[in-house]
């Protein structure tokens, strides 16, 4: 018995219905397919449920460790925070400098489209929800110490960032509020503390998206997920294991399986070179966008097209075909239309 | 040419009703490995059934409420089963070297399903609403704009992320999978290796 092999252009062409054939029901195995995973996936979310942990708000980081947040603020208001000198997207970097662009060999589409999400973290985060509150609460001393650091110089305006930002890491908290040594903090003293207060009592999150949507629709959340981007959140992750050099994306909460089809990517994350030059995230998204390619054209890449040919797994799923092929079984009549019995 | 004619012609000659609806296989397809197209299907199903429930009731649905959340859970498991199945498909057919005999198209739109269907997961991800959304939606914005993907999708906006992951992505990923099973039953399942010493084509 032989099959009609069509050899046009040189290339091998068996038609499957020229194969002997056995009955099949596509609906039947569909369906017992279907009910099967359904009964199976509904008792597991009945037992097991799914991961969630609650997300982490201003407020929280305030109440739990206020002079983080304290330090958060003033970073963005002093140009030291990774999202004040960023780049595009979001900025130009910090008066325009100090960019951290991700560049291979000058290849940086990072900048391609300029900066369509503009964020100046000292206004976005700090002045002018410090506005909105001073206005809102009648608050003449907040107003006063906003329009001296406004109108203060550049230099001035480090000095007392800097000298607040020194005696910050030596605070120690008292109701709920650092408590620095005396110094020349000038006006800066007041708007950290009134920022922390305004995130203690959970207004700071709406004063960070307020741009967006018009200011009603707020679907767009920018604003406030960068602002708890930096220390903040990296210490939450780091202690359940989720920063990148953790495998990150990879697991989930506990025992919950993650999303574990992303090993391939997120394990470039643990090995050199990307996890050591600062275009990390371009190399790694490249790097995972050729292999994809790759996969995808397989079928036309020497070599790779024939090493299933070369590995023996194919045996073992036609196991029962070479088997019968071999030995020239008749295979058993009843279960086998005739069309294609040669 | 009338293109509703030459249309018609074509599907009526490769999309006959025994290859859509077949009631017979080849005997070489007896494997397990045969299983787990249909069953990366079948959990589809329960990923797009559960994510329209979960639609119809908006994202903070299932972060509230009980019956919200047990249908987060059901989209959660069919989610990992659906790649569990597929990544088991995607191997078995690699083994199996289903692009052989005129099927590297199929094998083509196999690929991009499962690449589509790793965006559509990791947007679904991101709309969450938990910390895992927050912590990876921070993350992921510097691989997003390394990768120059920052002009078309700010991934912190939640609306676009929302909007790609229930609309966008699982149109592209329905019409790829559709599109991938009418290659399969159009050509049906690829025949085996010829044995070794056999010449290739005289296949017994």
């Amino acid at each position: 018995m032989k099959t009609k092999v069509n050899r046009a252009a040189g290339r091998l062409r068996r038609d499957p219905m020229s194969f002997p054939q056995k009955e099949f029901d596509l609906i039947k195995e569909g369906t017992i397919s279907l009910v099967i995973v359904t009964i199976l996936i509904i008792a597991v979310a009945a037992l097991w449920g799914a991961p969630y942990r609650p997300a982490v708000t201003n407020q929280s980081i305030a109440q739990q460790n206020p002079v983080l947040m304290e330090q958060s603020a003033l970073n963005d208001l002093d140009g030291t925070s990774t999202m004040a000198s960023y780049g595009p997207p979001y900025n130009n970097g910090w008066n325009g400098s100090a960019q951290s662009i991700q560049s291979l060999g000058g290849f940086a589409p990072q900048t391609w489209w300029g900066t369509p999400y503009a964020v100046n973290t000292a206004k976005d985060d700090v002045i002018t929800p410090l506005s909105m509150l001073a206005k809102a609460g009648d608050n003449s001393a907040l107003s006063t110490a906003l329009a001296t650091y406004q109108s203060a110089s550049p230099a001035q305006q480090q000095k007392w960032d800097n000298n607040l930002n020194n005696a910050l890491a030596k605070a120690t908290v008292q109701n709920g509020l650092p408590v620095v040594p005396a110094g020349n903090y000038g006006p800066v003293a007041l708007m950290m503390q009134d920022e922390l207060m305004m995130a203690q009592s959970g207004l700071l999150s709406g004063a960070l998206t307020r741009e967006t949507n018009n200011g009603v629709y707020r679907w767009n959340v920018q604003n406030n997920l960068l602002f708890l981007q930096g220390t903040a959140l990296h210490q939450i992750a780091g202690q359940i294991n989720m920063k990148g050099e953790q495998w990150g994306i990879n697991h989930d909460e506990q025992a919950y399986p993650g999303p574990w089809w992303l090993t391939p990517y997120t394990f470039l994350y643990q090995i050199p070179p990307y996890n050591t030059i600062a275009a990390g995230d371009e190399a790694a998204a490249y790097s995972v966008g050729i292999l994809f390619v790759l996969l995808i054209l397989l079928p036309w890449i020497p070599g790779l097209n024939r090493l299933p040919r070369v590995l023996p797994l194919y045996k073992l799923i036609w196991r029962d075909w070479y088997k019968r092929d071999r030995s020239n079984k008749k295979v058993d009549k009843t279960t086998l239309t005739k069309k294609g019995l040669a | 040419m009338n293109w509703t004619t030459a249309v018609r012609k074509r599907a009526s000659e490769q999309l006959t009703w025994d290859k859509l609806l077949p009631s017979e296989q080849p005997v070489y397809v007896s494997s397990l490995v045969y299983s787990f197209g249909v069953f990366t299907l079948s959990t589809l199903l329960i990923v797009i059934m559960s994510g329209i429930i979960m639609a119809s009731k908006g994202p903070l649905w299932y972060q509230v409420s009980g019956v919200g959340e047990f249908f987060r859970s059901i989209h959660f498991w069919s989610v990992q089963g659906f790649f569990f199945f597929m990544t088991m498909h995607l191997v078995g057919q690699f083994f199996m070297g289903s692009w052989r005999e005129g099927r590297s198209f199929t094998w083509v739109l196999g690929a991009l399903s499962f690449g589509v269907g790793v965006v559509t997961a990791f947007t679904g991800y991101l709309s969450r609403g938990d910390f895992f959304s927050q912590w990876n939606q921070v993350q992921a914005k510097d691989a997003f704009n390394g990768a120059g993907l920052d002009g078309f999708l700010n991934i912190l906006n939640n609306g676009q992320v929302y909007g790609l992951h229930i609309v966008v992505l699982p149109t592209i990923l329905i019409l790829l999978v559709g599109w991938h099973l009418l290659q399969v039953r159009r050509l049906g399942v690829v025949p085996p290796y010829p044995e070794k010493g056999e010449q290739e084509g005289e296949v017994r």
